[in-house]
């Protein structure tokens, strides 16, 4: 109803005084009536009989833009073409399909560019993610196989100590153990650098976990293999060091493949105390880009070293059983 | 200096409890140099558990032991028994071999790394000595070829000729066979028993528990009975076999197994 109403009123008014029309079309577009205004808009007709050309230009190129925002980019671009065949040079025409050409191009050419801008940064944090997990990797093996012998020990103390061990670093959170461990200790009189502190936790926190593993595999080993190591005259450690430690490995490498894995991730933990490691440089990428490119590469990364990691152990468990294929 | 009758091995009054069970009940033995012992008897009458405490895989809880004329393996402590320290005990183990019903070879091991770990482990020598010895012993038990292979690929009578090597490969002095032919297969027990006859004739002196009475009356110097913990009877192949035998039980126990 408004609209037959404007258009008579704006036939009422042509060739003469577009303001009216203009204001019509903005009108109508506050009204939220999109469509409306174009009709009216498109209704300036082109300036070939000595109409007002800036009148024309300014028609059209309000009708690029409600095309634009209404994400219909053809019509947009059409309508600047209209502006652009009677005026080639027309600046803002050009300017505007320019522009548009721009919004047509794929997406992932905009998020290469963002990859490429955030890799050195998240590079940086996947080495020092490597880092830490490489450590804890060489660490708690270690420090599982002591606390799993401690705990297997005739020795009382030992055994409680490593029971001990155990229950605590298996029974609270890593990220409180962590927390312990860089914000706690300088109460302490012991203040240590992010890393130490980071190595340290993860370390401990992974030696408890594997020390139960390690634990379980050595006690599924026949007993049959420590009487007859025994047998042949070897003291306790020969026969644990040659005999009874390398029958695990292959019953280890599962379930210490999984730990792992899980400790790739779990270095996420250590961005909270001061380590800027992978999930860290991402999450400050995203802060300052508001970009989620940061963190699905940041995904992408953990997803690739879990998948190589995940890879090895299989090998690996597939050599160290290789006396079990007939 | 010890006579020339001085028995290689002495137990006396050995008595080994599990909880209430008395397994064994105040053995004594004697086994001379290059004496071949055979001991039979039914299941659970406490064979294994008095082989087992002659090499200290069993704590005895009365009795001692005495190996060529030492006694071996306990020491009192403020009156009361302890095992000896664990040197003491390795270096008695390692003049002793052992042969189990079960092989218990190592499994990641191959069958030369499994004869040599004694040598190259326990003794300390060197790898090329260690292997000499082993490949020694495996030509021995019949088995050169299978040096290389892993138990897994072996049948129960070559894997069980590998436990022999094995324990041959550290030159006990006495030899410990527990039921070493009861977990093969029929066909495959004689090639166990011409190993053991080998040994025999070097002059091994050796004990044997074995449900193979034919075995048995061909190899022994002696056979001894054993039922509840207890030496029921002993005496030759002849006398303990023979129609002679007037012991109800035993005579039961033969006829079963007959
Ligand atoms: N480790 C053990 N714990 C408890 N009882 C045992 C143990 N070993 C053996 N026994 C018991 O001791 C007795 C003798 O066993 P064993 O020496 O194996 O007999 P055998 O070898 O003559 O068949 C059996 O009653 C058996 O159940
Ligand atoms: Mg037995």
């Amino acid at each position: 109803m408004a609209l037959l109403f404007l258009c008579s009123l704006a036939g009422s008014c042509f060739a003469e005084d577009y303001d009216q029309l203009f204001r019509a079309s903005n009108d109508l577009m506050a009204q939220g009536d999109l469509a409306g205004a174009v009709t009216l808009l498109n209704q300036v007709p082109a300036p070939v009989a000595g109409g007002d050309a800036g009148a024309f230009v300014s028609s059209r190129m309000q009708v690029a833009r409600i095309h634009a925002a209404e994400n219909d980019l053809d019509r947009a671009t059409a309508s600047c073409q209209e502006v652009l065949k009677l005026f080639p040079d027309n600046n803002e025409a050009r300017n505007f399909v320019a522009a548009l050409d721009a919004l047509r191009k794929p997406r992932w050419h905009t998020i290469l560019a963002d990859i490429l801008r955030f890799l050195p940064s998240l590079a940086k944090g996947t080495l020092m993610t490597l880092l830490l997990v490489l450590c804890t990797m060489l660490v708690s093996p270690l420090g599982g196989l002591l606390i799993a012998l401690g705990r297997i020990s005739t020795l009382r103390p030992v055994s409680g100590l490593c029971w001990f061990i155990i229950w605590f670093f298996r029974g609270t959170p890593l990220l409180l153990q962590l927390f312990f461990i860089y914000y706690g200790l300088p109460a302490f009189g012991i203040t240590l650098p992010p890393l130490t502190a980071a190595v340290i936790g993860l370390g401990l926190n992974y030696s408890a976990y594997l020390g139960e593993i390690i634990r379980g595999a050595i006690q599924s080993i026949d007993h049959g293999q420590m009487e007859a190591a025994k047998a042949i005259g070897m003291s306790y450690g020969q026969a644990m060091r040659r005999i009874i430690i390398p029958q695990t490995y292959k019953r280890l490498m599962p379930p210490v493949g999984n730990e792992f894995i899980a400790l790739i991730k779990d270095t996420a933990l250590v961005s909270t105390i001061a380590m800027v490691e992978l999930m860290r440089s991402a999450d400050q990428l995203f802060n300052t880009y508001f970009n989620i490119t940061a963190l699905a590469l940041a995904a992408v990364i953990y997803l690739v070293l879990t998948t190589i990691f995940t890879f090895i152990f299989e090998k690996i468990e597939y050599r160290a059983g290789i006396y079990e294929h007939r | 200096m010890n006579t020339v009758s001085q028995p290689l091995l002495r137990l006396e009054n050995i008595t080994k409890r599990f909880k209430e069970l008395i397994a064994v009940n105040g053995v004594c033995l004697d086994v001379p140099l290059g004496e071949k012992l055979v001991i039979i008897g039914p299941s659970g009458s406490g064979k294994s558990t008095l082989l087992r405490s002659i090499n200290l895989l069993e704590k005895i809880d009365e009795g001692s032991i005495q190996f060529e004329g030492r006694e071996v393996g306990y020491v009192m402590r403020n009156g009361t028994r302890h095992l000896d320290h664990s040197q003491a005990i390795s270096a008695l183990r390692a003049e002793i071999g052992m042969v189990f019903q079960h092989f218990h070879l190592f499994p990641h091991m191959t069958v030369l790394g499994n004869v040599m770990e004694g040598p190259l482990t326990v003794q300390r020598k060197p790898a090329a000595e260690a292997r000499a010895i082993a490949v020694d012993m495996l030509v021995k038990v019949g088995l050169p070829d299978k040096s290389d292979v892993f138990p897994a690929t072996l049948s129960g009578g070559q894997k069980q000729r590998v436990a022999i090597a094995r324990a041959l490969a550290m030159r006990p002095k006495l030899m410990l066979f527990d039921e070493p032919t009861s977990a093969l297969d029929p066909e495959l027990v004689g090639e166990v028993f011409d190993a053991i006859h080998t040994l025999a004739d070097e002059g091994m002196t050796m004990v044997i528990v074995t449900h193979h009475m034919g075995f048995a009356r061909e190899l022994a110097d002696r056979v001894v009975f054993m039922e509840s913990g207890n030496f029921l009877a002993q005496g030759t192949p002849a006398e303990v076999f023979g129609s002679g035998q007037d012991n109800e039980r035993i005579r039961g126990f033969l006829n079963r197994l007959l």
